[in-house]
């Protein structure tokens, strides 16, 4: 099969799959950022104290709110998170997480297990390393070429 | 790559570039990424500024136009740098006064690493994954800036050849 019909049938567990990072809506967009330095994921999840998800904040709304409000560091994640986003099933077909990432914009989509619990996330990079695989020459070329793709003059005499 | 070529025999050597058969793709999405340059993907608009605008005005500016990265040129429009949501995360959040007002060129990414115009979208997906860049700039061959692939741009190309 080609890489269309394998992106149209595999699962979305054929992914590389990223650990959700939580925080409390009390928890402020330090702490935030903190944790997304530390992972190095540019999405957290924000839980109630069941775990259910009530929002998230990501890189971009860190970026949107800190041009809004200079002291957005110090604000609770409750009053800065944005409550829309995106999920599928472990067993959905990839093309599913394509499709939530076009229609919605979003970079990140939660996957969920076949009970509806969310258990990790992936996105553009799990896309990318995916797609990735099926072109190892293409890296091999890209490893040797050291970025410099020609010569500033021709060869020999 | 899945190009289907004459396969060599086990312990045998076969020089690659003597092959000079069409090359057969498995899918439309496989020939659309390797049979084509970069150009057949959306690589314009682009945010530009200048090596000297400061960190909050790039801010600003990615923020209006809702974008995630803005390319650093210099006066001559070369490419110096990009700046990234992952820089404002990185190296401005946590000591934003401190930089909000200094030149960009202090806490871009120096030195980006491109792709030409010329390359075969295949590649750039690639560097995306391999280098974990998320914004690769495109030049061509007078090494001017011709636009930039972002996640959502190959997201679009990829659902596009996907859904047709």
């Amino acid at each position: 099969m080609g890489l269309r019909e394998d992106i149209l049938s595999h699962p979305v567990s054929e992914l590389d799959l990223r650990e959700i990072l939580t925080l409390s809506p009390d928890d402020t967009v330090q702490a935030a950022v903190r944790l997304m330095r530390l992972k190095r994921l540019g999405c957290v999840m924000v839980v109630d104290e069941q775990g259910k998800p009530l929002g998230k904040f990501t890189e971009h709304r860190l970026l949107v709110k800190l041009v809004e409000d200079s002291q957005a560091l110090i604000r609770p994640l409750k009053e800065v998170m944005v409550t829309d986003w995106a999920e599928v099933k472990l067993n959905d077909p990839i093309a599913k997480v394509l499709d939530a990432m076009q229609n919605h914009g979003m970079r990140f989509v939660i996957v969920l297990d076949d009970d509806g619990k969310a258990i990790a996330l992936t996105g553009q990079r799990g896309m990318m390393e995916y797609i990735a695989d099926h072109f190892p020459r293409q890296v091999k070329v890209h490893m040797i070429d050291d970025a410099k793709l020609y010569m500033d003059q021709r060869e020999g005499a | 790559m899945r190009r289907k070529r004459r396969k060599s025999t086990e312990g045998s050597f076969s020089d690659p570039l003597s092959d000079y058969s069409t090359p057969e793709f498995d899918d439309s999405l496989e020939e659309a990424l390797c049979d084509n340059d970069m150009t057949v993907m959306d690589l314009t608009p682009m945010v530009t500024v200048n090596l000297e605008t400061t960190v909050a005005k790039t801010m600003q500016i990615l923020a209006e136009a809702g974008v995630a990265c803005a390319l650093v040129i210099d006066d001559e429009q070369k490419l110096h740098g990009v700046f990234t949501e992952r820089d404002v995360l990185d190296k401005v959040a946590e000591q934003y006064f401190m930089v909000k007002d200094l030149p960009v060129r202090v806490v871009m990414t120096h030195e980006p690493v491109c792709v030409y115009d010329m390359d075969m979208p295949a590649k750039a997906l690639n560097l995306m994954a391999t280098g974990n860049f998320r914004h690769v700039p495109v030049l061509d061959a007078d090494d001017k800036l011709v636009g930039v692939l972002g996640p959502r741009r190959v997201t679009g190309f990829l659902s596009k050849h996907t859904t047709s």
